[in-house]
């Protein structure tokens, strides 16, 4: 018999709230994170929005040096935040897996900038680097977070660092799921952090002209599945789950938030920058998905999107919804939580995994705002402008990447596990922000 | 049943030669493929050489020739190996099995490129007083970027680029940056055709780390130690290596050579600031089969680093049973391969056992935190 996992613990630091009190209210509120690019002079990018992490307050951790390496600050703190919610701050992770989520390597072109005018960069950078002249490196290593919480936390054993671009993070956690639940450990600490809000990152970005150049109405520019999208909004973020036996996690009596049930991935073989159009590496990925949950389409209550708002993305991913779930799909509620906190790229699939977590265990399910124009191709029900009631069981979650890498995860409530769960949580308030569940109306 | 997981087939492109055979070859002669970079002059730095890939015309080995403008060398070498496993293992897809039969895993080094490819980003960026300017990097700076940067700074490319070249649709993952996480990647083939997932996975890694840019990383991250204390040190090098794992029992059953069949496997984390040495033994003690140096060919983990070569001599000291025949030490010729290490380790001795009929053990040890080591067994 297949060893049951849950999840225990959830850590976040996103555009639209770190921690527990204002993610979810956030969220559910429809408030949008996208905003003007205030962490470095953006003004003569063709694209100057995105959705920064406001007030991170890293907490101490000495022994980490993440310099300006801000995915390894946010990774840092949301990972803090998980294991202080599992109630394992303090615990020995030393049999625990650690399994983290990245993708673009920090690249500081302030360090190369003093010596542009060397007539060999290269000579001049070692010899200044050889000289003592301090600074940080020119690249950290995409392993950097993980090594960091690897050894702060001390975990022994298994120290995964997955890099495959915007299903990074919904990886990180499948695959912990799957060593979990092969018996190769009880307990995992598994999710990702990205930030690509630095010139390079915005810039690259932006030539690809996938981002939204809507700078003008900054929340507004996030538009999955409506008529008038125009793209994507980068943005920042950390996402951190705890998953842990359900054994385990009745042992010491944690608070359980969902359990997971299944996962898979796929590949599109098609082109970099494009999802295939008839969408079958989407379809096979949330197909082997509800088979390895061993659920029917119709057993499945609600899909988080991947979403990204731009035009082939929505599109592809709605025509593969119906492929897979047939008459059922437009009796599915289909939420883009990427309309409020813009795309965070390798993080992004973690926080939809905690978001789809927090669904099951308050009830509700977050709006998709900016849905104002109806696209005739996008005819699911998108939870347009307003959160919902959600008495569902199962919550589908997709992350369709860059490069053709798509995962899917499937959540569930526990049978046993009251709909909203909240009031049984520690410190009462977590994650609802009220205990009351009326429809919320989004700004 | 048992779900043994045969390798059959092997693809390589290293600095020391393109197919097993000729790697072989040249390591029993002697051969080294360590030079003075070709790209850039290294006088800056403590260490001399590199190991590069000589005569490499990627054209040759993808169905997709357009794509290669968008790929950086690791993708291309990357692509390149895979197309050669996969016909070294005679296997196609789409008639011996579906393309969303078969995984994907890979491993991916440091993304980086030479510092030329961005100079002129670079140099306009710049403000009067050396400052980097982001004004001007949006105002001028941008227009000297290659509007296809992405594609060649993506840590994930050179697998999904692999995925498109020969129509991989299955399960997947990509690991990042060292050779241990090389070694994930093997074993998360082998793990998915176990679990019954599939029956067909290819798995293996690339790395460039032969333009100036990387050797800056590698300075910076002190690989260079032993060269500065006057030693001959590790060099590196670039390379791709994959590997088609398979259900032996339907290898079998399409009439496939099996290299070899992957018998036993170990991995620790070092942790930071602890021996290697432990680290390597406790690798060493984990379901290798047999008593590990039992093997009779051992492919080191040796790559020159006098304290990486020390950790595995007391690993493998402290282990019973007698010391295998032969001690191979191809990153002492070929290079260290980084994330693509691991797959050139388990490659060159898979087509051992092959050959030999033997039982080799292949070393994945140094640099990161992962350390691993596998078990190859002749069919």
């Amino acid at each position: 018999m297949r060893r049951r996992i849950v999840v225990t613990g959830l850590g976040l630091c996103t555009p639209v709230g770190s921690g527990p009190g204002d993610f979810w209210p956030n969220l559910l509120a429809g408030r949008s994170g996208i905003g003007p690019i205030t962490r470095f002079a953006a003004g003569a990018l063709p694209v100057r929005i995105g959705g920064e992490v406001k007030g991170l307050d890293l907490p101490a951790f000495p022994e980490a040096e993440p310099g300006d390496d801000r995915k390894v600050r946010l990774g840092l703190a949301a990972a803090r935040l998980a294991l202080g919610d599992a109630g394992l701050a303090e615990a020995n992770l030393e049999p625990g897996l650690l399994s983290v989520g990245v993708c673009l390597e920090f690249f500081s072109l302030e360090r190369v900038a003093p010596v542009a005018g060397a007539a060999d960069m290269i000579q001049a950078l070692a010899r200044q680097w050889q000289a003592g002249a301090g600074g940080p490196p020119l690249q950290i290593p995409l392993d950097f977070l993980t090594q960091q919480l690897g050894k702060h936390y001390r975990f022994r054993r298994g120290w995964s660092t997955n890099c495959s671009a915007c299903a990074a993070g919904a990886q990180a956690v499948g695959e912990a799921f799957q060593r979990l639940r092969e018996g190769e450990a009880e307990l995992a600490l598994a999710g990702a952090a990205d930030s690509t809000l630095n010139p390079l990152g915005l810039g690259g970005f932006s030539l690809l002209r996938i981002l939204a150049q809507e700078n003008d109405r900054p929340q507004a520019a996030c538009r999955p599945f409506d008529a008038t999208r125009q793209g994507t909004v980068l943005s920042e973020g950390a996402a951190f789950l705890v998953l842990e036996t359900e054994a385990r996690a009745r042992q010491r009596g944690a608070r359980i938030y969902a359990e997971i049930t299944g996962y898979a991935t796929s590949l599109d073989a098609y082109r970099v920058s494009d999802p295939e159009p008839s969408g079958r590496g989407a379809v096979r990925c949330m197909s082997q998905a509800l088979a390895d949950a061993g659920l029917a389409p119709e057993a499945i209550d609600s899909i988080n999107a991947h979403g990204t708002g731009t035009p082939k993305n929505d599109l592809t991913e709605t025509q593969a919804i119906k492929q897979v779930f047939g008459e059922h799909a437009r009796r599915i509620p289909v939420y883009a939580i990427k309309s409020m906190t813009g795309h965070m790229i390798a993080a992004s699939g973690a926080v939809e995994a905690a978001a789809a977590c927090l669904s099951l265990y308050t009830g509700r399910i977050p709006p998709t705002i900016n849905l104002q124009h109806p696209d005739p191709l996008c005819d699911l029900d998108y939870v347009a402008g307003q959160a919902r009631e959600f008495a569902g069981r199962t919550v589908l979650s997709n992350s369709f990447g860059f490069g053709g890498q798509n995962a899917s995860l499937v959540f569930q409530r526990l049978a046993d596990e009251p709909l909203d769960g909240l009031a049984n949580g520690p410190g009462g308030t977590a994650w609802a922000g009220t205990g009351s569940r009326p429809l919320l109306s989004s700004e | 049943m048992s779900r043994a997981v045969a390798i059959t087939g092997i693809g390589m492109i290293t600095p020391l030669g393109k197919t097993a055979p000729e790697v072989w070859a040249k390591l029993a002669r002697g051969e080294t493929a360590h030079a003075p970079p070709g790209s850039f002059d290294a006088a800056a730095f403590a260490c001399p050489w590199c190991a590069e890939v000589k005569d490499f015309q990627p054209e040759l080995y993808t169905r997709e020739p357009k794509m290669l403008r968008l790929m950086n060398r690791d993708s291309q070498l990357a692509v390149a190996a895979a197309h050669l496993a996969l016909a070294d293992a005679e296997l196609r897809i789409g008639v011996d099995y579906p393309p969303e039969a078969v995984a994907l895993f890979g491993a991916t080094g440091t993304a980086g490129m030479p510092l030329g490819e961005i100079g002129g980003l670079i140099r306009s960026s710049v403000s009067p007083t050396g400052q980097f300017d982001p004004m001007r990097f949006g105002q001028e700076g941008l227009r000297a970027i290659n509007p296809l940067l992405s594609f060649k700074i993506l840590s994930n490319m050179p697998v999904c680029f692999v995925s498109i070249s020969e129509n991989i649709q299955g399960p997947n993952a990509i690991y990042t940056p060292w050779e241990g996480q090389g070694a994930q990647a093997i074993d998360a083939g082998r793990r998915a055709i176990l679990r019954g997932e599939v029956p067909c996975a290819l798995v293996g890694g690339c790395d460039v780390k032969t333009h100036d840019q990387a050797f800056l990383t590698l300075e910076q991250q002190g690989w260079f130690e032993p060269w500065k204390q006057g030693q001959i040190g590790p060099v590196p090098g670039e390379g791709a290596v994959f590997l088609v794992l398979e259900a032996e029992a339907q290898a079998r059953a399409r009439g496939a050579r099996c290299h070899a069949r992957l018998a036993g496997q170990g991995f620790a984390t070092r942790f930071p600031g602890e021996s290697l040495t432990e680290a390597c033994a406790a690798v060493l003690r984990q379901g290798l089969g047999t008593p590990p140096a039992a093997a009779r060919i051992l492919i080191s983990a040796a790559d020159g680093n006098a304290a990486t070569e020390q950790a595995e001599v007391f690993a493998l000291a402290s282990q019973p049973g007698p010391p295998a025949e032969k001690i191979i030490r191809p990153k002492c010729q070929a290079g260290n391969l980084f994330a693509a290490a691991a797959a050139f380790q388990v490659g060159l001795g898979a087509w051992l056992a092959g050959q030999e009929h033997g039982r080799v053990q292949a070393h994945c040890f140094g640099h990161g935190s992962e350390q691993a080591a596998f078990r190859l067994e002749a069919p």
